[in-house]
């Protein structure tokens, strides 16, 4: 009796601690793969922001002051009300409103390749900026910042509910775990602008996004960015925005252009 | 040989026992983030604002005759619950539960309800089909819900006409609404995509975020939705005939915005646009309108 107590844990831990190592079919006694080969999505290719949301203040300069629907202090107040662009152009800085925490919002086209097997690279139209995905780990101790920062990289790796520590019995691969995001977290960041009229960031920002895939049910492709912007220094809690990118069918759209203050 | 065939019957009887479902959880309590359009979603949008909205030219003439009054006169808008489209879109706090299969555990259904109206929503799991054609609409719909991966996909037919933004950009009772759910830690993501064949020229994609808010309490309404009958003898629903409405060029001059970018259409939502778009009439000096909603992660004052 007790052997076949014994093979039944035995049985039925073993979907569930396969589950918890492998997620995405990364095999036994390893992690699971990251980079290009570990990729369970394909964001190559490229794609364009179609406005929905926030239009009035992604499509066009909001006006002085406009710091709405961002969790602004008192500290990001005084910077948003002496915004001034002629300034910025003067000392160099009109690339301010692309850096990583904004450049998503900037209406544009992404062109998304994969630069080597642990690096994927986004490169945008609006402002010519390019971000590059490292999947090799956490950011440099001594990095230089800079408008992009560094990406720290990996593909969503869903545990078990409970930790992998517990009995697996009964227990099958299960739906809805089996994660398809891309987890991004950038830092070193230069100090820039949530929006081009000059809602801040500041240079301890740290930006954690979630790349999410989806289909419509006509098959035309996009991906949804979560974006998380975390920064003690302007911002009373985490700034969240969701922003949407349509496939498209080649880069005949992709219009590379300097950034503007303005 | 005896150890082999005991793992084999223990196998069978794991494979025959209860299976363990349990994907990503999203019951719980969520209070909505308000980090984009927070001046149109909570305080309400400015009249004749249809930007981001591919919206065809019935459309716009709806939104064109649309009056506020007649949440006031007219006693079938006055406790008119959201659409579920809308819902996830609006000022209210949402609570999802979910069904189990007492034999199965299965997941049957996923259940939401939300404060205003107290909006009650299921999104079956369990495979089964949507109803016929000629089956009854509600503001709820009907909804069903398919993973894949971490993302689970809804789809939503059998709804009641409604609006897109409460000023009156209408989305018919034809149109298929299609989510996709994520969880990212204690962030809730929800996309809703309206095919509206009636009002829409191409889907309509918006997508918000909701944070895990244990603690919250969410109180029922006490407002019942009045039956759609046609009005009694003299009232008259308030609206704009074509071509009459003053307050259509007001978003344009406080917010210093082209006229025709606030008229919407997806021509004016692809980047290009801004290449094309003509000068606005008016350009205020500074923000003078809701420019500190959010300030602090509190409310939106006009002011």
């Amino acid at each position: 009796m007790r052997r076949i107590l014994f093979a039944i844990l035995i049985v039925g831990a073993v979907p569930a601690l396969t589950f918890a190592q492998g997620g995405r079919g990364g095999g036994r006694g390893g992690p699971p793969p990251q980079g290009k080969a570990g990729a369970p999505v394909d964001l190559s290719g490229y794609w364009v922001s179609p406005i929905f949301e926030d239009y009035r203040w992604r499509m066009f300069t909001p006006l002085k002051g406009d710091a709405a629907s961002v969790p602004i202090n008192d500290a990001a107040r005084k910077i948003v009300d002496a915004w001034d662009p002629a300034k910025d152009e003067a000392a160099g800085e009109q690339c301010k409103a692309y850096g990583a925490a904004g450049i998503m919002r900037v209406p544009g086209r992404l062109h998304i390749t994969w630069q080597d097997d642990n690096t994927l690279k986004i490169e945008t139209d609006a402002g010519t900026q390019t971000r590059l995905f490292h999947f090799t780990g956490q950011a440099p101790k001594e990095g230089e910042p800079s408008w992009q920062g560094y990406s720290a990289a990996k593909w969503e790796v869903t545990a078990l509910p409970g930790g992998p520590a517990g009995v697996g019995l009964g227990m099958l691969p299960r739906q809805g775990t089996k994660s398809r995001t891309l987890d991004v977290v950038t830092t070193q960041l230069r100090p820039g602008y949530l929006r081009k009229n000059g809602v801040p960031y500041g240079a301890n920002t740290t930006l954690t996004e979630y790349y999410d895939h989806w289909s419509e049910p006509s098959g035309q492709e996009w991906f949804t960015v979560t974006t998380v912007v975390t920064d003690p220094e302007y911002l009373a809690i985490p700034f969240v925005t969701t922003t949407d990118f349509k496939k498209e069918p080649d880069g005949s759209k992709f219009n590379p252009r300097p950034c503007t203050a303005r | 040989m005896k150890i082999f065939k005991q793992i084999g019957i223990a196998g069978l009887l794991v494979l025959t026992s209860v299976p363990g479902y349990s994907e990503i959880d999203f019951t719980g309590s969520w209070t909505p983030l308000f980090h984009e359009d927070y001046p149109e979603r909570f305080p309400g949008p400015e009249l004749g604002d249809y930007m981001g909205i591919p919206v065809n030219a019935a459309g716009r003439l709806r939104g064109d005759s649309y009056d506020a009054d007649r949440i006031s006169m007219v006693s079938q808008y006055e406790c008119r619950p959201h659409g579920s489209d809308y819902n996830m879109r609006g000022s209210a706090n949402l609570r999802i539960s979910r069904d189990l299969d007492p034999v199965t555990q299965a997941p049957v259904a996923f259940h939401t309800f939300i404060g205003f109206q107290s909006a009650q929503r299921t999104i079956w799991l369990d495979g089964r089909p949507h109803p016929p054609e000629y089956a009854d609409h509600s503001w709820a719909g009907f909804s069903t819900g398919v993973w894949d991966g971490n993302m689970l996909n809804i789809t939503t037919t059998h709804l009641k006409e409604y609006y897109i933004r409460r000023n009156g950009v209408p989305r018919s009772d034809q149109a298929v609404v299609t989510e996709h759910w994520t969880r990212h830690g204690n962030y809730l993501t929800v996309i809703v995509v309206i095919n509206d064949p009636v009002f829409l020229t191409e889907p309509l994609v918006r997508s918000e975020n909701w944070i895990y808010d244990p603690g919250q309490e969410i109180l029922p309404s006490n407002c019942e939705p009045a039956p759609e009958v046609p009005n009694p003898p003299g009232v008259i629903t308030p609206h704009h005939l074509p071509g009459t409405n003053p307050f259509l060029h007001e978003v344009a001059d406080w917010y210093g915005i082209p006229y025709d970018a606030v008229r919407g259409g997806a021509e004016t939502m692809r980047p290009e646009y801004r290449k094309v778009m003509g000068k606005p009439e008016h350009v205020p000096e500074k923000c003078e309108r809701y420019c500190d909603c959010g300030k602090d992660a509190g409310a939106c004052n006009l002011h």
